[in-house]
C-alpha cells in the first residue's frame, strides 16, 4: 500500500475529463448505396409492418448498410427478395409493395403466417421475408432510437463487455 | 546465453495443459508452458458498450467468424480469427471449428457442465459391438474424477446412476419449480431420469485452469509459461529418438525459437495438438494420427415449448423457472434397442422466452403473442453421442499455411446414418414427454449444427493398446516416442453424450502423475 500522501490546497484529482459522446446515427443522416429506389422503398414499407418504429430506428437504412456490406449469398436474399416483393404487387395489384393499402400488403406476407421451419424455403419471398423478420428486428431493437425510448416500456437492445481486439 | 533445460515442455495452457503443469510442479518437476496467445488483463480486454455502439448494431462485422456462431459483435475479437489461422473443408461438409488463444484457452469460456464418463463408454465396443474400447476402464479414471471435481467446485446432486456416475459434488439441494416437477413426472412413467445440472462453479468469473490451476503451478516455483508462443513443430533427438523440445514463433514479431526439455507434453487442443505433430512427422506409426474424429451432435431449440400456466406472465412464484439435465436412457440394456446405437442427452430449462422465428405472425401480432410467451417457455439442447470413425479425418492441407507460415488443417468430417437417426429419436422423445408434462409445441427440428461446433472436438490422437491401431497408450503417451504425451481431447476413444472436460482434466492429471513417476524411476 502506498503511504498517505500530505493533504495539500491546491492538489487537483487526477481524474481525466469524462467527455460524453455521440454516435453517428444521433446526429446525421445514413446515405443509402446498396438497394435501388424501389428495392429501397418496399423495405422501408415493409420494415414498419414488421416492427413498430421500424423507419424511426432508421432500420431500414441500417440493412441497405449491413447487406451492402454483407457476402454474396445474403445480398442475393435481399435482392430477389425484395424485387419479388415488388413483381408479385405489380402482378397481383398494378403498384409497388409501397403503394400497396395494408390489407394488400398483409396478404403479401402471407409466407410468415407459415410454420416455422429448420429448412429455408425454397421460394425466395418466403426466404427473403424470413430474413428480414429477423434482421429488421435486430437492427430496430439495437438502434440507439430504442434504446432512448426502453424508458417508455419499450424493448431495446442491451448492453456488453466489448472485446478490443486482443493485444 | 546458455538454453534452459526443462524437464517438462507443455504446450497449451488451456484446462488440459493447465492440469499437466499443476500435477507436475507440484510433483517437483520443472516445467516451461507455451501458449500461442496472449496473457489477457480481463479488466484492460473489455469494455462496457450499448449494443448501438458497435458498428454494426450488434449483427456481427459481416463474414468476419463465418465458423463460429457463438460469437457475437461483443465477442468477435476473443475467438481466434480464422483468416489468421485458417483451415479448409470440402464447402459440402462445413466444420465449425472453434478456438481460443489466450492463457487459460478455451477454460474461460467454457459452458462448464461437468460430467463423468462411464463404461458405457470407456467399454462401448464390449456393449455394442462397434469400435474400440478405451484401454482404461471407468475403475482407472474415478479416483482422479474425485480429486479434479473439489478443485473446480463441481455443483451437483447425487443420483445413483450407472451412465453417469456421481462426483464428488458440492451438494445441489435446491427445489425443482412445478414446471420442472410436470416434466420430471413425466419422464418418469418412462423410467427416464432427471438429474440436477452438474457444473464447474469456480472461483469468481472464472472456472478455468487460469485462476484454479495456473496460480498454484507457479507458486511452487517450477512453472515458466512464456505466452505468444505459437508452436511450429516438436523437435526429435536423431541418437535416442526421443523428442527434446519444440520450434516455436513469437506471436508479433515471429522471431523463431527454440525451447529444450526431457519431456514434451501436448495440451493445445485436440486438433491443434493434432496438426502440431503431423507438422512434425511423429508419433504416427498406426496411422490413426488424425483420425477417428469425433464430438456431439448439438441440437439447438430441438423442441421450443411453452408452459401454457405461465402465459401472460400469470405464473406464480415458484411455478416456472430452473433446468435439468437428462443423461442417456437408451440403448442401456442391450446395445441395439432402438434403430441406431449409443445415445443422446438434454439439457433443458425452464422460463424462457422464445425467438421470435418460431412465432409465425409479424407486426403488432407478434409483439402480443411474444409479451404472452415471454417467461413461459422450455428450451432443450439435444446432445448426442458421435460414432469416431476412420473416414472422419484432419490432414494437413499442402496448399494453405497460417499467419506464421505454418501448414494448416484440412477437416473432413460428416455425420451419418446413425446420428441422423438419433437425432430424430431425441426430438420426438423431447416432444412426448413435453406433451404429456401438459405443456405446448410450438416448433421442432432434428437437424444438428455442423460438426465441430459443440466445441468437443475429440479423437484424433486415440489412446489403445495396440500401437497399430492408436496414436497413445493407455497412459496417453506416445506409443513411439514415450517422452511424448498428448493429454487433450484428442485421446479419447469414444466420447459418449457428455461434455468431455471433466474427463480431459481427470486424464491429464492421471497421464501427468504417471509421466512424473517414470521420469523419477528413469524410464523416461
Amino acid at each position: 500500500m502506498l503511504a498517505q500522501q500530505p493533504p495539500s490546497a491546491t492538489a487537483q484529482p487526477a481524474e481525466p475529463a469524462k467527455l460524453e459522446m455521440a454516435i453517428s446515427d444521433d446526429a446525421a443522416d445514413p446515405v443509402p448505396k446498396f438497394f435501388t429506389v424501389p428495392q429501397m422503398a418496399a423495405l422501408r414499407a415493409l420494415s414498419e409492418m414488421l416492427v413498430a418504429g421500424a423507419k424511426k430506428a432508421g432500420a431500414p437504412e441500417f440493412l441497405d448498410f449491413l447487406i451492402g456490406a454483407s457476402p454474396e449469398a445474403r445480398q442475393k436474399v435481399y435482392r430477389d427478395g425484395l424485387d419479388a416483393l415488388n413483381a408479385a404487387a405489380k402482378k397481383k395489384y398494378g403498384r409497388t409493395f409501397a403503394d400497396l393499402d395494408v390489407s394488400q400488403a398483409d396478404a403479401m406476407l402471407a409466407p410468415l403466417r407459415a410454420p416455422w421451419t429448420f429448412d429455408d424455403p425454397p421460394d425466395s419471398l418466403a426466404r427473403f421475408l424470413r430474413a428480414a423478420k429477423a434482421d429488421v428486428r435486430t437492427a430496430t431493437m439495437n438502434s440507439r432510437e430504442f434504446a432512448a425510448a426502453a424508458s417508455t416500456g419499450r424493448r431495446g437492445g442491451g448492453r456488453g463487455l466489448y472485446w478490443y481486439p486482443l493485444d | 546465453m546458455p538454453s534452459k533445460d526443462y524437464d517438462v515442455l507443455i504446450i497449451g495452457s488451456g484446462a488440459s495443459g493447465g492440469m499437466a503443469a499443476y500435477a507436475l510442479t507440484k510433483l517437483g518437476l520443472k516445467c516451461l508452458m507455451l501458449e500461442a496467445g496472449p496473457l489477457v488483463d480481463f479488466e484492460r480486454a473489455r469494455v462496457p458498450k450499448a449494443v448501438y455502439e458497435l458498428p454494426y448494431r450488434g449483427f456481427g462485422t459481416p463474414g468476419k467468424l463465418p465458423h463460429i456462431l457463438q460469437a457475437n459483435e461483443f465477442t468477435e475479437n476473443q475467438w481466434v480469427d480464422e483468416k489468421e489461422v485458417p483451415y479448409t473443408h470440402d464447402p459440402k461438409t462445413p466444420y465449425n471449428w472453434v478456438r481460443v488463444r489466450m492463457v487459460g484457452g478455451k477454460s474461460l469460456f467454457w459452458a462448464r457442465m461437468s460430467f463423468r464418463l462411464s463404461d458405457y463408454e470407456f467399454k462401448a465396443a464390449d456393449h455394442d459391438g462397434f469400435g474400440e474400447n478405451w484401454p482404461i476402464r471407468y475403475a482407472d479414471l474415478a479416483p482422479f474424477y474425485d480429486r479434479v471435481e473439489p478443485i473446480f467446485r463441481v455443483s451437483g446432486r447425487k443420483e445413483g446412476l450407472a451412465q453417469l456416475p456421481d462426483g464428488v459434488f458440492l451438494e445441489d439441494n435446491s427445489p425443482w419449480s412445478e414446471s420442472m416437477n410436470a416434466f420430471i413426472g413425466a419422464a418418469k412413467k418412462r423410467d427416464i431420469p432427471v438429474t440436477k445440472m452438474r457444473r464447474a462453479t469456480g472461483q469468481g468469473q472464472f472456472a478455468s485452469s487460469f485462476n484454479l490451476l495456473l496460480p498454484e503451478a507457479m507458486d511452487s516455483g517450477n512453472l515458466t509459461v512464456v505466452p505468444n508462443a505459437v508452436v511450429r513443430e516438436i523437435t526429435v533427438d536423431r541418437n535416442t529418438g526421443l523428442v527434446d523440445g519444440a520450434h516455436f514463433l513469437d506471436r508479433h514479431s515471429k522471431r523463431e525459437m527454440h525451447a529444450k526439455a526431457r519431456a514434451v507434453i501436448l495440451g493445445a487442443s485436440c486438433l491443434e495438438s493434432t496438426r502440431i505433430l503431423l507438422n512434425s512427422k511423429i508419433a504416427n506409426s498406426s496411422g490413426a494420427l488424425g483420425h477417428y474424429l469425433h464430438d456431439q451432435t448439438y441440437i439447438g431449440q430441438g423442441v421450443q415449448a411453452i408452459v401454457p400456466q405461465a402465459k401472460d406472465g400469470k405464473a406464480p412464484r415458484g411455478y416456472i423457472g430452473g433446468g435439468g439435465y437428462v443423461p442417456r436412457f437408451v440403448n442401456l440394456k442391450k446395445g441395439n434397442e432402438e434403430n441406431f446405437i449409443r445415445g443422446y442427452a438434454y439439457d433443458f430449462s425452464t422460463g424462457g422466452s422464445p425467438d421470435p422465428k418460431y412465432i409465425p405472425l409479424y407486426g403488432e401480432e407478434l409483439e402480443k403473442a411474444m409479451a404472452s410467451y415471454r417467461g413461459a417457455g422450455v428450451s432443450v439442447t439435444i446432445m448426442g453421442e458421435v460414432l469416431p470413425r476412420y473416414e472422419n479425418f484432419v490432414a494437413l492441407d499442402p496448399k494453405v499455411t497460417d499467419a506464421w507460415g505454418i501448414p494448416v488443417l484440412h477437416i473432413q468430417a460428416k455425420y451419418g446414418d446413425n446420428e441422423q437417426k438419433m437425432c430424430k429419436h431425441a426430438m420426438d422423445t423431447f416432444e412426448e414427454l413435453c406433451r404429456s408434462a401438459g405443456f405446448e409445441i410450438l416448433a421442432k427440428h432434428d437437424q444438428a449444427f455442423p460438426p465441430g461446433y459443440s466445441i468437443h472436438e475429440l479423437g484424433t490422437c486415440r489412446m489403445g493398446d495396440d500401437p497399430k491401431k492408436s496414436v497413445l497408450n493407455k497412459w496417453n503417451q506416445s506409443h513411439d516416442i514415450k517422452n511424448l504425451l498428448v493429454v487433450d481431447g484428442s485421446s479419447f476413444v469414444t466420447g459418449g453424450s457428455q461434455n468431455p472436460t471433466l474427463t480431459i482434466l481427470a486424464l491429464a492429471l492421471r497421464a501427468s502423475e504417471h509421466l512424473a513417476e517414470e521420469m523419477k524411476a528413469g524410464n523416461v
